[in-house]
């Protein structure tokens, strides 16, 4: 059952096109990682799901709710917790979490209730009656967060929820979000590879306004060209082992990358995705008696995948 | 986590949550420093305004206190600022701030947060008026102490009279509810709060002087359109218990017209980023 659904979404501000015809549908129960560099076009897909900025072109619903034809409905089911999570200073915790209660439209003995769940699952019970131009940046994104998740909505939506913080904050914040996956569907843009490996089941590449790739991670990485590469060093003939690695069959390609003080040469062998070319490589080698000192396959992982999708040569 | 397992009690009133937004914004002007040092001020100019309306009304022919308090020069130069003082934050802050994301995310039709927000501003703005009506029991307890004291028992001074204070109040809520709404949307038009009280002062003064055209120009064949809008008549003219329904037929469908103005332009801006 499809929780989102955006159809060639397309934002440009003037002769700028932030978010170039995206689409994608995002399951119930799945944890989607949005990913990219810096002024990608992550903050904008997600301000466009939420019905905050109108797209210029194409449609997005939520739950089956067009985010423009039906805000409410559509608001309804979602928790949004926006980047640099804006909050009313002037405020203490608790008395915002019960003004945003109210404002989602929950009534009665459960604003209490809900609040004091919230609370304790982000962890705010020691700082429940601070102003909150007092909070630490950590604390002010436990509130965003505890915000979102306000009313239970089905559908979560985070930008950048560990924009800032340190690492302690970093990991605790991850595992809730990490705790929270299991009941609710989750949207989080990041730029940190290693947290959308920790925490997605699936992950929606976006560079410069396009989306390169929406997968889960095992599936990108699969059939990533960088698989099966690896790295040589050895002392001798370097075009005598160059020609005779190039000839056999699953090698694509052998790039000398240097020549290291001592003499030693630095060789990338790249080959097909999946083979594992060290066993030939080794015994080029050594059918020649060079010594060799380093030989490793690289494993593939999110990172290559972004990289590869990301790089700008 | 279906409906059927759903135990959060939810509501789909409409004015449940308008209220919930005018409880916030009233909390942010009586609950902190800022509404209580406007009020403070505006009661010291207005007392400032009462010794100089004392004099006045010492050689006067008999009207209310009111009236001399609303038609005194001094007036003026506070009741212009009080406007965009109490709004010029309400919108623009928001916006600035970022929270306006949070409140058009959240279940909340634009007009909610309008009317939330005009209402804050509007009850506020009436609170301002309230001390003014202590002046007479004031007034008493300083007779009293005259009277103790050297035996003399001055009469008249301010007096309890309705006709004296219905007037006065009905313009100022009719014409503050109008001044109130341009102010707030004046906070709509802008991220900065300064450009917004800039604006905001800028209308108010320009509506005055609107008033005060004939005066300059004498009675030029349009005159009865500024004669209408003339601030200054209706403020004469209520203060003497006159209560005319021109200007209560102007002020409400002004108001109602410049909120619609308002929620517009807050879809407005939102929608042409």
């Amino acid at each position: 059952m499809s929780m989102v659904i955006a159809e060639h979404l397309h934002k440009a501000f003037g002769r700028f096109v932030a978010v170039r015809d995206a689409s994608f549908s995002i399951d119930k129960g799945e944890i989607v990682g949005f990913l990219g560099p810096n002024g990608a076009g992550k903050t904008t897909t997600m301000k466009m799901i939420t019905g905050y900025l109108p797209p210029t072109a194409g449609t997005a619903s939520i739950a089956g709710f067009d985010v423009l034809k039906n805000p409410l409905e559509a608001r309804r089911h979602m928790g949004y917790m926006p980047e640099n999570v804006p909050l009313y200073d002037d405020m203490r915790v608790y008395e915002y979490l019960e003004y945003r209660a109210r404002l989602k439209g929950i009534c009665g003995s459960s604003v209490r209730q809900q609040i004091a769940f919230v609370i304790d699952r982000c962890g705010l019970e020691p700082k429940r009656k601070n102003m909150i131009s007092t909070l630490s940046k950590g604390y002010r994104q436990r509130v965003g967060l505890a915000d979102a998740l306000l009313g239970n909505p089905d559908l979560l939506i985070l930008d950048e929820p560990t924009n800032g913080l340190d690492p302690n904050q970093i990991r605790q914040i991850r595992e809730l979000v990490r705790s929270l996956a299991e009941e609710h569907t989750v949207i989080l843009s990041t730029h940190i590879l290693s947290e959308v490996e920790q925490i997605c089941n699936k992950v929606i590449i976006i560079d410069q306004g396009d989306i390169k790739a929406a997968d889960t991670p095992a599936n990108l990485t699969h059939g990533l060209r960088a698989a099966g590469r690896v790295s040589i060093e050895f002392k001798g003939d370097l075009d005598c082992v160059v020609k005779e690695l190039e000839a056999f069959a699953p090698v694509k390609k052998v790039m000398h990358e240097g020549t290291l003080p001592g003499g030693w040469h630095r060789l990338i062998v790249r080959a097909e995705p999946g083979t594992d070319t060290r066993e030939k490589a080794a015994a080029i080698i050594a059918s020649h008696s060079f010594p060799m000192r380093h030989i490793y396959r690289h494993i593939p992982n999110l990172e290559d995948v972004f990289v590869e999708m990301t790089r700008r040569d | 986590m279906d409906d059927s397992t759903d135990t959060v009690k939810r509501t789909r009133s409409y004015f449940a949550t308008l209220r919930t937004i005018y409880g916030k914004e009233l909390k942010a002007f009586l609950g902190t420093p800022f509404g209580w040092v406007v009020l403070a001020c505006t009661m010291g100019l207005q007392g400032f305004c009462l010794q100089a309306v004392l004099q006045i009304m010492s050689k006067a022919t008999g009207e209310g206190v009111m009236y001399y308090m609303l038609s005194n020069v001094n007036f003026w130069f506070y009741f212009i600022f009080i406007f965009p003082l109490i709004t010029m934050r309400s919108l623009a802050e928001e916006e600035r701030q970022g929270t306006l994301e949070g409140l058009l995310t959240a279940p909340v039709t634009t007009a909610q947060i309008v009317l939330g927000k005009y209402f804050a501003a509007y009850t506020f703005y009436l609170i301002l008026w309230l001390p003014m009506l202590l002046y007479p029991w004031m007034s008493d307890l300083g007779n009293m102490y005259t009277s103790i004291r050297y035996g003399i028992d001055p009469e008249g001074s301010i007096t309890y009279r309705l006709a004296d204070w219905v007037g006065p109040y009905c313009i100022l809520a009719l014409s503050g509810a109008f001044f109130i709404a341009l102010g707030i949307l004046c906070s709509a038009m802008t991220r900065s709060q300064i450009i917004a009280g800039i604006l905001s002062t800028c209308l108010m003064i320009t509506y005055y002087f609107m008033g005060r055209v004939t005066e300059l120009w004498g009675e030029f064949p349009a005159a009865p359109a500024f004669h209408y809008l003339s601030i200054t008549e209706q403020i004469s003219a209520f203060s003497r218990g006159l209560i005319d329904t021109r200007p209560v037929v102007l002020y409400l469908t002004l108001t109602i017209l410049t909120l619609a103005l308002t929620k517009r332009v807050v879809d407005y801006r939102r929608w042409r980023r």
